[in-house]
Protein backbone atom coordinates (compact mmCIF):
# COMPACT_ATOMS: atom_id res chain seq x y z
CA UNK A 1 0.00 0.00 0.00
CA UNK A 2 1.48 3.15 -0.82
CA UNK A 3 0.99 6.31 1.89
CA UNK A 4 0.20 9.59 0.59
CA UNK A 5 2.23 11.64 2.58
CA UNK A 6 0.86 14.71 1.72
CA UNK A 7 -2.19 13.66 2.18
CA UNK A 8 -1.51 12.44 5.81
CA UNK A 9 0.30 15.98 6.26
CA UNK A 10 -2.66 17.96 4.63
CA UNK A 11 -4.83 16.20 7.26
CA UNK A 12 -2.94 16.91 10.59
CA UNK A 13 -2.68 20.81 8.96
CA UNK A 14 -6.41 21.01 8.94
CA UNK A 15 -6.75 19.97 12.48
CA UNK A 16 -4.17 21.73 13.89
CA UNK A 17 -3.27 24.46 11.65
CA UNK A 18 0.06 24.64 11.95
CA UNK A 19 1.28 26.25 8.59
CA UNK A 20 1.39 29.53 9.89
CA UNK A 21 4.58 28.60 12.31
CA UNK A 22 6.53 27.09 9.38
CA UNK A 23 5.80 29.80 6.91
CA UNK A 24 6.93 32.19 10.01
CA UNK A 25 10.03 30.18 10.89
CA UNK A 26 11.53 30.18 6.84
CA UNK A 27 10.95 33.70 6.68
CA UNK A 28 12.32 34.94 10.50
CA UNK A 29 15.53 36.77 9.56
CA UNK A 30 18.45 36.85 11.78
CA UNK A 31 20.40 39.91 11.98
CA UNK A 32 23.95 39.92 11.30
CA UNK A 33 26.39 42.37 13.17
CA UNK A 34 29.55 42.70 15.90
CA UNK A 35 27.20 40.95 18.60
CA UNK A 36 25.34 38.52 16.96
CA UNK A 37 27.34 36.14 18.88
CA UNK A 38 25.16 36.38 21.87
CA UNK A 39 22.32 35.27 19.91
CA UNK A 40 23.54 32.02 20.15
CA UNK A 41 23.53 31.84 23.86
CA UNK A 42 19.47 31.35 24.36
CA UNK A 43 19.13 28.55 21.77
CA UNK A 44 22.57 26.92 24.10
CA UNK A 45 20.31 26.99 26.95
CA UNK A 46 17.52 25.14 25.52
CA UNK A 47 20.03 22.51 24.53
CA UNK A 48 21.05 22.55 28.31
CA UNK A 49 17.18 22.36 29.52
CA UNK A 50 16.83 19.46 27.33
CA UNK A 51 19.82 17.27 28.53
CA UNK A 52 18.40 18.20 32.01
CA UNK A 53 14.65 17.15 31.25
CA UNK A 54 16.38 13.93 29.73
CA UNK A 55 19.02 13.12 32.39
CA UNK A 56 16.81 14.35 35.02
CA UNK A 57 13.74 11.55 34.40
CA UNK A 58 16.51 8.97 33.94
CA UNK A 59 17.85 9.61 37.60
CA UNK A 60 14.57 10.05 38.35
CA UNK A 61 13.29 6.42 37.71
CA UNK A 62 16.07 5.08 40.03
CA UNK A 63 15.92 8.26 42.46
CA UNK A 64 14.41 7.77 46.22
CA UNK A 65 13.66 10.83 48.22
CA UNK A 66 13.78 9.32 51.66
CA UNK A 67 16.22 9.90 54.61
CA UNK A 68 17.38 5.75 54.17
CA UNK A 69 17.29 5.85 50.40
CA UNK A 70 18.36 8.91 48.91
CA UNK A 71 22.19 8.91 49.22
CA UNK A 72 22.35 4.60 48.87
CA UNK A 73 19.97 5.15 45.78
CA UNK A 74 22.88 7.59 44.44
CA UNK A 75 25.12 4.97 45.24
CA UNK A 76 23.22 2.70 43.30
CA UNK A 77 23.20 4.75 40.49
CA UNK A 78 26.83 5.46 40.49
CA UNK A 79 27.76 1.79 40.86
CA UNK A 80 25.31 -0.38 39.30
CA UNK A 81 23.34 0.95 36.57
CA UNK A 82 24.75 1.20 33.42
CA UNK A 83 26.59 4.63 32.91
CA UNK A 84 24.69 5.66 35.79
CA UNK A 85 28.04 7.59 37.27
CA UNK A 86 27.82 9.55 33.62
CA UNK A 87 24.15 9.94 33.64
CA UNK A 88 24.75 12.03 36.89
CA UNK A 89 28.05 13.52 36.13
CA UNK A 90 25.97 14.94 32.97
CA UNK A 91 23.23 16.34 34.65
CA UNK A 92 24.97 17.95 37.60
CA UNK A 93 27.74 19.60 35.02
CA UNK A 94 24.67 20.53 33.11
CA UNK A 95 23.35 22.54 35.83
CA UNK A 96 26.35 24.26 35.83
CA UNK A 97 26.46 24.92 32.24
CA UNK A 98 23.35 25.93 32.03
CA UNK A 99 23.36 28.24 34.92
CA UNK A 100 26.35 29.95 33.21
CA UNK A 101 24.90 30.44 30.32
CA UNK A 102 21.69 32.01 31.75
CA UNK A 103 24.30 34.52 33.18
CA UNK A 104 26.04 35.38 30.04
CA UNK A 105 22.79 35.64 28.08
CA UNK A 106 21.46 37.79 30.90
CA UNK A 107 25.05 39.95 30.72
CA UNK A 108 24.62 40.26 26.75
CA UNK A 109 21.62 41.71 27.01
CA UNK A 110 22.50 44.24 29.86
CA UNK A 111 25.31 45.19 28.01
CA UNK A 112 23.96 45.66 24.58
CA UNK A 113 20.88 47.49 26.33
CA UNK A 114 18.72 45.06 24.31
CA UNK A 115 15.90 45.20 27.24
CA UNK A 116 15.06 48.54 26.05
CA UNK A 117 11.32 48.89 24.97
CA UNK A 118 9.30 46.91 23.30
CA UNK A 119 11.42 44.08 24.99
CA UNK A 120 11.03 44.82 29.02
CA UNK A 121 8.75 41.85 29.08
CA UNK A 122 11.14 39.82 27.55
CA UNK A 123 14.10 41.01 29.90
CA UNK A 124 11.60 40.32 32.73
CA UNK A 125 10.36 36.71 31.89
CA UNK A 126 14.45 36.09 31.52
CA UNK A 127 14.81 37.05 35.23
CA UNK A 128 12.19 34.88 36.20
CA UNK A 129 14.09 32.36 34.58
CA UNK A 130 16.87 33.13 36.19
CA UNK A 131 15.50 32.93 39.82
CA UNK A 132 14.13 29.83 38.63
CA UNK A 133 17.39 28.11 37.43
CA UNK A 134 19.18 29.42 40.23
CA UNK A 135 15.93 27.46 42.69
CA UNK A 136 16.91 24.35 40.58
CA UNK A 137 20.34 23.95 41.61
CA UNK A 138 19.42 24.60 45.05
CA UNK A 139 16.56 21.76 45.44
CA UNK A 140 18.89 19.94 42.82
CA UNK A 141 22.01 20.30 45.66
CA UNK A 142 20.22 18.37 48.65
CA UNK A 143 18.85 15.60 47.11
CA UNK A 144 22.05 13.40 47.16
CA UNK A 145 21.12 14.11 50.80
CA UNK A 146 25.32 14.16 51.82
CA UNK A 147 26.60 16.03 54.67
CA UNK A 148 27.78 18.87 52.96
CA UNK A 149 24.32 19.15 50.84
CA UNK A 150 22.39 19.39 54.36
CA UNK A 151 24.80 21.98 55.76
CA UNK A 152 24.33 24.22 52.50
CA UNK A 153 20.51 23.35 52.16
CA UNK A 154 20.23 24.29 56.51
CA UNK A 155 22.04 27.64 55.76
CA UNK A 156 19.97 28.79 52.32
CA UNK A 157 16.90 27.93 53.47
CA UNK A 158 17.41 30.04 56.79
CA UNK A 159 18.15 33.19 55.01
CA UNK A 160 14.17 33.74 54.18
CA UNK A 161 13.74 33.86 57.84
CA UNK A 162 15.43 37.60 58.10
CA UNK A 163 12.93 38.75 56.69
CA UNK A 164 9.91 40.79 59.08
CA UNK A 165 6.59 39.00 59.05
CA UNK A 166 6.82 36.47 56.03
CA UNK A 167 10.17 35.64 56.09
CA UNK A 168 9.09 32.91 58.91
CA UNK A 169 6.86 31.42 56.61
CA UNK A 170 8.88 31.04 53.60
CA UNK A 171 11.46 29.36 56.00
CA UNK A 172 9.39 26.69 56.84
CA UNK A 173 7.48 26.41 53.67
CA UNK A 174 10.86 25.51 52.01
CA UNK A 175 11.55 23.17 54.93
CA UNK A 176 8.43 21.62 55.50
CA UNK A 177 8.52 22.43 59.62
CA UNK A 178 10.74 24.52 61.56
CA UNK A 179 13.97 22.56 60.34
CA UNK A 180 15.75 20.42 57.77
CA UNK A 181 14.33 16.64 58.08
CA UNK A 182 13.30 13.62 56.27
CA UNK A 183 10.19 16.09 54.63
CA UNK A 184 12.44 19.10 53.39
CA UNK A 185 14.32 15.95 51.19
CA UNK A 186 10.92 14.92 50.06
CA UNK A 187 9.56 18.59 49.26
CA UNK A 188 12.88 20.35 47.14
CA UNK A 189 12.59 16.98 45.16
CA UNK A 190 8.83 17.65 44.63
CA UNK A 191 10.01 20.88 43.87
CA UNK A 192 12.66 19.77 41.78
CA UNK A 193 10.47 17.34 39.36
CA UNK A 194 7.36 18.48 39.46
CA UNK A 195 6.97 22.27 40.37
CA UNK A 196 9.85 23.89 39.10
CA UNK A 197 9.50 21.88 35.86
CA UNK A 198 5.86 23.74 35.45
CA UNK A 199 6.74 27.07 36.07
CA UNK A 200 9.79 27.43 33.73
CA UNK A 201 8.16 25.64 30.81
CA UNK A 202 5.48 28.46 31.84
CA UNK A 203 7.48 31.52 31.94
CA UNK A 204 9.67 30.06 29.09
CA UNK A 205 6.67 29.66 26.36
CA UNK A 206 6.24 33.66 27.17
CA UNK A 207 9.94 34.61 26.90
CA UNK A 208 9.83 32.93 23.29
CA UNK A 209 6.77 34.13 22.52
CA UNK A 210 8.07 37.33 23.24
CA UNK A 211 11.61 36.73 21.31
CA UNK A 212 9.68 35.70 18.22
CA UNK A 213 7.20 38.67 18.31
CA UNK A 214 8.72 41.35 18.85
CA UNK A 215 12.15 40.16 16.45
CA UNK A 216 15.74 39.89 17.23
CA UNK A 217 17.31 43.15 18.44
CA UNK A 218 19.65 45.39 16.87
CA UNK A 219 22.66 47.50 18.48
CA UNK A 220 21.68 50.39 19.85
CA UNK A 221 23.50 52.49 16.81
CA UNK A 222 22.40 50.78 14.36
CA UNK A 223 18.55 51.24 15.81
CA UNK A 224 19.23 54.74 16.14
CA UNK A 225 21.05 55.58 12.92
CA UNK A 226 17.83 53.50 11.06
CA UNK A 227 20.53 51.61 9.32
CA UNK A 228 19.36 48.74 7.74
CA UNK A 229 21.34 45.31 9.52
CA UNK A 230 21.97 42.31 7.00
CA UNK A 231 20.70 39.58 7.86
CA UNK A 232 20.21 35.98 7.54
CA UNK A 233 17.22 33.76 6.85
CA UNK A 234 16.81 31.59 10.55
CA UNK A 235 15.68 28.11 8.49
CA UNK A 236 18.44 26.64 7.65
CA UNK A 237 21.50 28.86 7.82
CA UNK A 238 20.60 30.06 11.29
CA UNK A 239 19.79 26.96 12.77
CA UNK A 240 22.97 25.04 10.78
CA UNK A 241 25.17 27.27 12.69
CA UNK A 242 23.14 26.65 16.05
CA UNK A 243 23.55 22.64 15.42
CA UNK A 244 27.15 23.32 15.11
CA UNK A 245 27.90 25.08 18.04
CA UNK A 246 25.71 22.61 20.21
CA UNK A 247 27.10 20.25 19.24
CA UNK A 248 30.52 21.23 19.79
CA UNK A 249 29.20 22.29 23.20
CA UNK A 250 27.64 19.00 23.94
CA UNK A 251 31.16 17.72 23.34
CA UNK A 252 32.90 20.00 25.88
CA UNK A 253 30.47 19.00 28.12
CA UNK A 254 30.68 15.22 27.48
CA UNK A 255 34.30 15.78 28.63
CA UNK A 256 34.07 17.62 31.02
CA UNK A 257 32.31 15.34 32.88
CA UNK A 258 33.61 11.73 31.71
CA UNK A 259 36.88 13.51 33.31
CA UNK A 260 35.05 15.09 36.44
CA UNK A 261 32.40 13.42 38.13
CA UNK A 262 30.91 14.49 41.06
CA UNK A 263 31.36 12.45 44.75
CA UNK A 264 28.79 11.58 46.99
CA UNK A 265 29.65 12.25 50.92
CA UNK A 266 28.27 10.58 53.51
CA UNK A 267 24.99 10.00 54.04
CA UNK A 268 24.13 13.01 56.04
CA UNK A 269 23.21 12.76 59.70
CA UNK A 270 20.90 15.71 61.51
CA UNK A 271 22.79 15.30 64.92
CA UNK A 272 26.16 15.42 63.40
CA UNK A 273 27.85 19.15 63.49
CA UNK A 274 28.71 20.96 59.98
CA UNK A 275 31.57 19.68 58.49
CA UNK A 276 34.46 21.98 57.92
CA UNK A 277 34.03 23.92 54.29
CA UNK A 278 30.79 24.03 53.73
CA UNK A 279 29.85 25.74 50.13
CA UNK A 280 27.04 26.66 48.14
CA UNK A 281 27.45 26.06 44.50
CA UNK A 282 29.59 28.14 42.51
CA UNK A 283 27.23 30.23 41.33
CA UNK A 284 25.63 31.27 45.23
CA UNK A 285 29.21 31.96 46.45
CA UNK A 286 29.55 36.03 46.34
CA UNK A 287 25.71 35.73 47.79
CA UNK A 288 28.07 33.53 50.90
CA UNK A 289 30.49 35.63 51.23
CA UNK A 290 28.10 38.79 51.28
CA UNK A 291 26.18 37.03 53.88
CA UNK A 292 29.22 36.09 55.72
CA UNK A 293 31.13 39.76 55.88
CA UNK A 294 28.08 41.09 57.61
CA UNK A 295 28.61 42.02 61.09
CA UNK A 296 25.91 40.14 63.61
CA UNK A 297 24.24 42.95 64.99
CA UNK A 298 23.91 46.39 63.25
CA UNK A 299 22.20 48.65 65.53
CA UNK A 300 18.71 47.12 66.66
CA UNK A 301 18.43 44.73 63.63
CA UNK A 302 20.60 41.92 62.54
CA UNK A 303 23.70 41.83 59.97
CA UNK A 304 21.73 39.20 57.86
CA UNK A 305 19.04 40.97 57.47
CA UNK A 306 20.99 44.04 56.16
CA UNK A 307 22.42 41.93 53.96
CA UNK A 308 19.29 39.94 52.88
CA UNK A 309 17.39 43.69 52.28
CA UNK A 310 20.48 44.56 49.91
CA UNK A 311 20.18 41.54 48.29
CA UNK A 312 16.55 41.51 47.52
CA UNK A 313 16.33 45.30 46.43
CA UNK A 314 19.23 44.19 43.41
CA UNK A 315 17.17 41.79 42.50
CA UNK A 316 14.16 44.27 42.34
CA UNK A 317 16.15 46.62 40.78
CA UNK A 318 17.69 44.39 38.19
CA UNK A 319 13.95 43.13 37.43
CA UNK A 320 12.83 46.40 36.43
CA UNK A 321 15.91 47.68 34.96
CA UNK A 322 14.26 48.55 31.37
CA UNK A 323 12.00 50.98 33.25
CA UNK A 324 14.61 52.58 34.85
CA UNK A 325 17.65 52.83 32.40
CA UNK A 326 14.79 53.62 29.95
CA UNK A 327 17.26 56.32 27.90
CA UNK A 328 19.51 53.91 27.01
CA UNK A 329 21.56 56.22 24.68
CA UNK A 330 21.89 58.84 26.95
CA UNK A 331 24.39 59.30 29.66
CA UNK A 332 22.32 57.51 32.24
CA UNK A 333 22.23 54.59 30.19
CA UNK A 334 26.11 54.71 30.37
CA UNK A 335 25.79 54.51 33.96
CA UNK A 336 23.66 51.09 34.24
CA UNK A 337 26.58 49.78 31.81
CA UNK A 338 29.31 50.38 34.38
CA UNK A 339 27.12 49.64 37.02
CA UNK A 340 26.40 46.57 35.20
CA UNK A 341 30.15 45.57 34.81
CA UNK A 342 30.77 46.56 38.75
CA UNK A 343 28.55 44.10 39.53
CA UNK A 344 30.28 41.76 37.38
CA UNK A 345 33.83 42.48 39.06
CA UNK A 346 31.77 42.08 42.84
CA UNK A 347 30.68 39.01 41.72
CA UNK A 348 34.02 37.64 40.76
CA UNK A 349 35.89 39.18 43.52
CA UNK A 350 33.65 37.73 46.44
CA UNK A 351 33.52 33.96 44.27
CA UNK A 352 37.00 34.00 44.81
CA UNK A 353 36.97 35.28 48.43
CA UNK A 354 34.90 33.20 49.20
CA UNK A 355 36.99 30.33 48.12
CA UNK A 356 40.48 31.62 49.92
CA UNK B 1 -36.28 49.41 33.32
CA UNK B 2 -33.36 49.62 30.38
CA UNK B 3 -31.35 52.78 30.54
CA UNK B 4 -30.10 54.56 27.37
CA UNK B 5 -26.63 54.48 28.72
CA UNK B 6 -26.53 52.36 31.56
CA UNK B 7 -23.22 53.03 33.52
CA UNK B 8 -23.36 48.82 34.99
CA UNK B 9 -25.27 47.01 32.19
CA UNK B 10 -26.73 43.78 33.29
CA UNK B 11 -24.01 41.87 31.46
CA UNK B 12 -21.42 43.51 33.97
CA UNK B 13 -23.39 42.71 37.01
CA UNK B 14 -23.99 39.42 36.07
CA UNK B 15 -20.28 38.71 34.69
CA UNK B 16 -19.19 40.18 38.28
CA UNK B 17 -21.21 37.96 39.87
CA UNK B 18 -20.48 34.97 38.67
CA UNK B 19 -16.58 35.73 38.53
CA UNK B 20 -17.13 37.19 42.32
CA UNK B 21 -18.48 33.76 42.98
CA UNK B 22 -16.41 32.07 41.52
CA UNK B 23 -13.19 33.77 43.14
CA UNK B 24 -14.85 33.05 46.75
CA UNK B 25 -15.05 29.43 45.54
CA UNK B 26 -11.60 29.19 44.82
CA UNK B 27 -10.64 31.41 47.81
CA UNK B 28 -12.34 28.96 50.19
CA UNK B 29 -9.98 26.53 49.40
CA UNK B 30 -6.81 28.31 49.75
CA UNK B 31 -6.95 27.58 53.52
CA UNK B 32 -6.49 23.59 53.83
CA UNK B 33 -4.17 24.05 51.08
CA UNK B 34 -2.29 26.00 53.28
CA UNK B 35 -2.83 24.24 56.74
CA UNK B 36 -1.71 20.93 54.73
CA UNK B 37 1.46 22.64 52.41
CA UNK B 38 2.96 24.03 56.02
CA UNK B 39 2.94 21.05 58.57
CA UNK B 40 2.32 21.31 62.41
CA UNK B 41 5.52 20.38 63.63
CA UNK B 42 6.54 21.19 67.83
CA UNK B 43 9.29 20.91 69.25
CA UNK B 44 9.42 18.86 72.03
CA UNK B 45 8.86 20.36 75.94
CA UNK B 46 10.90 18.32 77.41
CA UNK B 47 12.70 14.70 76.77
CA UNK B 48 13.61 12.43 78.90
CA UNK B 49 17.60 11.25 79.40
CA UNK B 50 18.94 8.09 81.40
CA UNK B 51 20.91 9.93 84.25
CA UNK B 52 23.68 7.43 84.32
CA UNK B 53 24.45 8.54 80.94
CA UNK B 54 25.70 11.32 81.93
CA UNK B 55 26.75 11.36 85.97
CA UNK B 56 30.16 10.30 85.20
CA UNK B 57 30.73 13.39 83.00
CA UNK B 58 33.51 15.51 84.44
CA UNK B 59 33.13 19.39 85.02
CA UNK B 60 33.87 20.87 82.08
CA UNK B 61 32.76 18.11 80.17
CA UNK B 62 30.26 18.36 76.86
CA UNK B 63 27.85 15.60 75.38
CA UNK B 64 25.58 15.91 72.97
CA UNK B 65 21.69 14.36 73.06
CA UNK B 66 18.83 14.48 70.92
CA UNK B 67 16.58 17.33 71.03
CA UNK B 68 13.47 16.24 68.77
CA UNK B 69 15.20 16.89 65.16
CA UNK B 70 18.39 18.54 66.51
CA UNK B 71 21.11 18.43 68.48
CA UNK B 72 21.11 19.40 72.40
CA UNK B 73 24.98 19.98 74.06
CA UNK B 74 24.67 18.81 77.63
CA UNK B 75 27.76 20.51 79.80
CA UNK B 76 28.62 19.93 83.62
CA UNK B 77 29.40 23.09 85.31
CA UNK B 78 32.01 23.17 87.34
CA UNK B 79 29.16 23.22 90.60
CA UNK B 80 28.37 19.44 88.94
CA UNK B 81 25.38 21.14 87.67
CA UNK B 82 23.94 20.65 84.20
CA UNK B 83 23.89 23.54 81.51
CA UNK B 84 22.19 22.50 78.56
CA UNK B 85 21.83 24.25 75.23
CA UNK B 86 20.19 23.54 71.57
CA UNK B 87 23.33 22.48 69.67
CA UNK B 88 22.04 24.79 66.29
CA UNK B 89 24.00 28.25 65.69
CA UNK B 90 21.61 31.75 65.51
CA UNK B 91 23.01 32.73 63.14
CA UNK B 92 21.98 30.02 60.29
CA UNK B 93 20.49 26.93 61.58
CA UNK B 94 23.99 25.36 61.38
CA UNK B 95 24.87 22.43 63.92
CA UNK B 96 27.92 23.78 66.42
CA UNK B 97 30.46 21.55 67.80
CA UNK B 98 32.28 21.35 71.22
CA UNK B 99 36.30 22.25 70.48
CA UNK B 100 37.66 20.77 73.36
CA UNK B 101 41.07 22.31 73.40
CA UNK B 102 39.83 25.79 73.26
CA UNK B 103 36.50 25.40 75.38
CA UNK B 104 34.78 26.93 73.08
CA UNK B 105 31.51 25.94 70.62
CA UNK B 106 32.42 26.27 66.63
CA UNK B 107 29.83 26.76 63.62
CA UNK B 108 32.01 25.69 60.85
CA UNK B 109 29.40 27.26 57.75
CA UNK B 110 30.01 30.55 58.22
CA UNK B 111 32.91 30.68 61.17
CA UNK B 112 30.85 31.11 64.26
CA UNK B 113 32.26 30.99 68.13
CA UNK B 114 30.53 30.68 71.16
CA UNK B 115 32.27 30.73 74.82
CA UNK B 116 32.13 27.32 77.22
CA UNK B 117 28.45 29.21 78.15
CA UNK B 118 27.30 29.59 74.45
CA UNK B 119 27.80 33.03 74.41
CA UNK B 120 28.64 34.54 71.27
CA UNK B 121 32.25 35.69 70.89
CA UNK B 122 33.52 35.77 67.24
CA UNK B 123 31.76 35.83 63.97
CA UNK B 124 28.37 36.34 62.38
CA UNK B 125 26.51 34.86 65.22
CA UNK B 126 23.90 37.64 66.97
CA UNK B 127 22.58 35.87 69.80
CA UNK B 128 24.01 32.74 72.28
CA UNK B 129 23.26 29.53 72.14
CA UNK B 130 19.75 28.62 73.00
CA UNK B 131 20.14 27.74 77.08
CA UNK B 132 17.38 24.74 78.17
CA UNK B 133 16.49 23.69 81.80
CA UNK B 134 17.47 20.54 83.32
CA UNK B 135 16.67 18.79 86.55
CA UNK B 136 17.84 15.27 87.94
CA UNK B 137 14.67 13.60 88.98
CA UNK B 138 15.59 9.80 90.40
CA UNK B 139 16.91 7.86 87.38
CA UNK B 140 16.13 10.45 85.09
CA UNK B 141 17.57 13.54 83.42
CA UNK B 142 14.72 15.99 81.83
CA UNK B 143 15.78 18.84 79.41
CA UNK B 144 13.05 21.44 79.23
CA UNK B 145 12.38 24.19 77.48
CA UNK B 146 12.56 27.30 79.28
CA UNK B 147 8.99 28.30 81.48
CA UNK B 148 7.61 24.40 80.32
CA UNK B 149 7.62 22.74 83.89
CA UNK B 150 7.18 19.23 85.22
CA UNK B 151 4.70 17.75 82.99
CA UNK B 152 4.90 14.49 84.84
Amino acid sequence: MKINMKKFADWFDDRLALTPIFKYMTHKEVPQHEHSIWYYTGSSILLFLFIQIITGIMLALYYQPTLEGATSSIERIMTELPLGWLVRSVHSWTATFMIAFVMIHLLAIWFTKSYRKPREATWMTGMMLLVVSMMFGFTGYLLPWDDLSLAATKVGTNIPAAIPVVGKWVTQFLRGGDDVTGDTLTRFFIFHVCLMPLIIFAVLAVHILLVQKEGMSVPLKDELAKKKVPSLPFWPNFVLREVVIWLLLFGILLTISLAFAPSLGPTADLMAPAPEGVKPEWYFLFLFQTLKIFPANMGPVTGEFVAVLIIVITVVIIFFLPFIDNKPETKKGKVFTYLGVIGVVYAIVFSIWSLL
Amino acid sequence: MRLDNPYFTRRKFLNSLLGGWLGAVAASFISPIVKFVWPPYKEPDEVKLVFADYSGMQPGEVKNFVWGVKPGLLKRAQDGSFIAMVGVCTHLDCNVQWMPDKKQFFCACHDGWYDENGTNIAGPPPKPLRRLETSVEGEDLFVRKPGVGATT
